[in-house]
């Protein structure tokens, strides 16, 4: 059967079917967008300065990568361009030409993905913060993964009847160390492990033996309460204590863990390590400080200042500082008004680069310079955001201690309300760029049929699919200035 | 669109010009952005840079919708449905002035230099 007004418009509205239903699902994407900026607005407009994680400067977020969101505007609206010579091209009835255009609007789909990855992924892996125990803030990078405690073990317990326990998963060296039973259920006592996959069988078996041992106890307990006696109470012992042939090394990830101390690991699982700490200390290239929750009185004599421990870092951002300052003053003397206290407490005068010289004597403790000097050259074109100017090189690696961190991240979603909405804003939209990619790439090569037979359909659908596209474009236009300029 | 005074000649010229301009625009848009001269307002980004932003962001939306999304001249239904589409938009975006309407917080920004003894206490 044939569907009307699939080609033909109706006569009363002048559209075809697909014209109306895909303007009807783009006011509804206006809608989801509109509610996700609505978002944006809120969560921007409702920080106070001083008082909530503040509101970072796209420009100082993104770094080099506001070029790459620059080109990939531009990649999408080569695209946008594409679409629109496709669809001509079939008005033309031009086959090789519209399919040439459509390749090149997929191409650019695949650019756009492939930018962003890079982009996600330096957020994701690349970047970190630390927010020290009075809120001053280092921006840079963790070396190592040592957010991770390095600690060395030579002795585990945990209960059997627990799932496999996390700190195998932690175990850094190849090799498994020998562990030996010490203590815990008669059967086990003297069991010896030596691979992973043997504490696995181990594990599992000693598991189904204590449960089997609890369901027996049950049944006795069950027995004798019928039997008119008063019941001892079900006791089964599950707990085991593993000792190592040699100590073994451990990086625990601190979000598993209840405590740590210089002697023991405590897991969230119920597991105890026990043996010696060896570092406590995170391994940080330091990029930028950011003072914005510290009051202005009290940033001399910041926390930040005796875990960077570089008089030439300090005075380096002060010197900023005060050249910021004298310019906001400058400005303001100049329209007969004060400095606002938002002005004061801002990211403008209070966030700075920040360049931790390698002292010559302690140069080859610094294990990371040549992966410092390539992350350094990132900071090359923060024209605005950070202030690099002459200070082109490795950064000294800094030992945070623990205990003066209140809290550290990557650049992911949980590092605030900006990556929040960044993240949720920016990976909608690429899902869009996906779908839609993915329904050109169909006209593109099962469209020939159509083609031949109706090309005015062809055209039509090329038309509505197009549609599609220019509103994602739409979408970029906005979150570009708003993500990484603003 | 109807064939029947479907020109293609125009239509990729307009296509073509459109693409150029918007290539401009965002030229614009990160020279503005990243040549610390063209800071307008207060040193630093702040109202005056993002009613800047998005103005050139808005003047390269209209006209991706208006020649790219043919709105410059599309049927009476879509203007209709688009209608509504606008006014709830526009809701969303007025509603965001309820995040600077705090009278509470109104007063201590009133009292001066005591932001930084409250940021303090909290």
């Amino acid at each position: 059967m044939q569907i009307p007004h699939e080609v033909i418009p109706r006569r009363d509205t002048g559209l075809y079917n697909a014209k109306i239903g895909i303007w009807i699902f783009l006011a509804s994407e206006v809608m989801l967008f509109g509610g996700l900026f609505s978002a944006y607005a809120f969560l921007r407009l409702g920080v106070q300065t001083g008082v909530d994680n503040p509101w970072p400067w796209g420009l100082s977020v993104h770094k080099n990568f506001v070029w790459l969101g620059a080109i990939n505007t531009l990649v999408l609206i080569a695209s946008s361009v594409g679409v629109v010579f496709a669809w001509v091209a079939v008005k033309e009835r031009n086959w090789k030409r519209y399919q040439r255009y459509m390749y090149f609007v997929v191409a650019c789909a695949l650019t756009f993905m492939a930018i962003k990855s890079v982009e996600y992924y330096s957020k994701l892996v690349k970047h970190h913060g630390i927010k020290l125990v009075d809120n001053s803030v280092m921006e840079g990078t963790i070396i190592d993964r040592s957010d991770r405690i390095e600690f060395q073990g030579d002795k585990i317990s945990f209960s059997l009847q627990g799932a496999l326990p996390w700190v195998f998963k932690d175990f850094t060296s190849g090799e498994f160390p020998l562990l030996t039973v010490e203590s815990g259920p008669a059967e086990l006592v003297g069991d010896k492990i030596a691979s992973a996959a043997a504490f696995k069988a181990w594990h599992s078996s000693g598991r189904a033996m204590v449960m089997q041992k609890l369901v027996d106890e049950r049944r006795r307990y069950r027995a004798e309460r019928d039997a008119g006696a008063t019941p001892k109470p079900v006791s089964v012992s599950s707990s085991v204590t593993l000792v190592a042939a040699a100590p073994f090394k451990v990086n625990a990830d601190f979000r598993r863990l209840v405590m740590h101390n210089a002697t023991t690991l405590n897991y969230r699982d119920g597991v105890k390590v026990e043996g010696k700490l060896v570092t406590d200390a995170v391994r940080f290239q330091v990029h930028e400080v950011d003072m914005q929750l510290v009051l202005p009185t009290k940033q001399r004599s910041s926390v930040v200042w005796d875990v960077i421990g570089s008089a030439e870092a300090k005075q380096h951002f002060f010197d900023k500082q005060s050249e910021k300052y004298a310019e906001l003053k400058e400005y303001y003397d100049k329209r007969g008004g004060i400095i606002p206290d938002k002005q004061l407490r801002g990211r403008f005068l209070n966030v700075q680069y920040v360049h931790v010289p390698i002292d010559e004597k302690s140069g080859a403790e610094n294990k990371s310079a040549q992966h410092d000097a390539v992350h350094t050259s990132d900071m090359l074109l923060t024209a605005g955001g950070g202030d690099s100017e002459g200070h082109v090189g490795p950064s000294k690696t800094i030992l945070v201690p623990r205990d003066k961190i209140k809290f550290m991240s990557n650049h992911g979603p949980r590092y605030g309300n900006y990556y929040g909405i960044y993240f949720t804003i920016t990976a909608l939209h690429g899902l869009h760029v996906i779908f839609g990619a993915v329904v050109l790439l169909f006209f593109t090569i099962f469209g020939k049929k159509m083609f031949l037979e109706n090309p005015d359909h062809l055209a039509n659908r090329v038309e509505v699919g197009g549609l599609f596209w220019h509103f994602v474009d739409l979408v970029w236009i906005f979150l570009f200035p708003l993500m990484y300029l603003l | 669109m109807s064939d029947a005074h479907f020109d293609a000649a125009k239509t990729k010229k307009s296509f073509f010009a459109v693409g150029i301009a918007l290539f401009v625009f965002t030229v614009v848009t990160v020279v503005v952005g990243l040549v610390p001269m063209f800071d307008i307002g207060a040193p630093g980004p702040d109202a005056a840079d993002v009613i800047l932003g998005l103005g050139i962001a808005g003047t390269k939306a209209s006209l991706v919708a208006l020649v790219f999304m043919h709105l410059n001249h599309e049927k009476g239904a879509i203007y209709k449905l688009l209608f509504f589409t606008t006014i709830m938009f526009a809701c969303l975006m007025v509603a965001t002035i309820f995040a600077e309407m705090d009278p509470i917080q109104e007063q201590f920004d009133t009292l001066s230099t005591t932001s930084g003894v409250v940021s303090e206490v909290r």
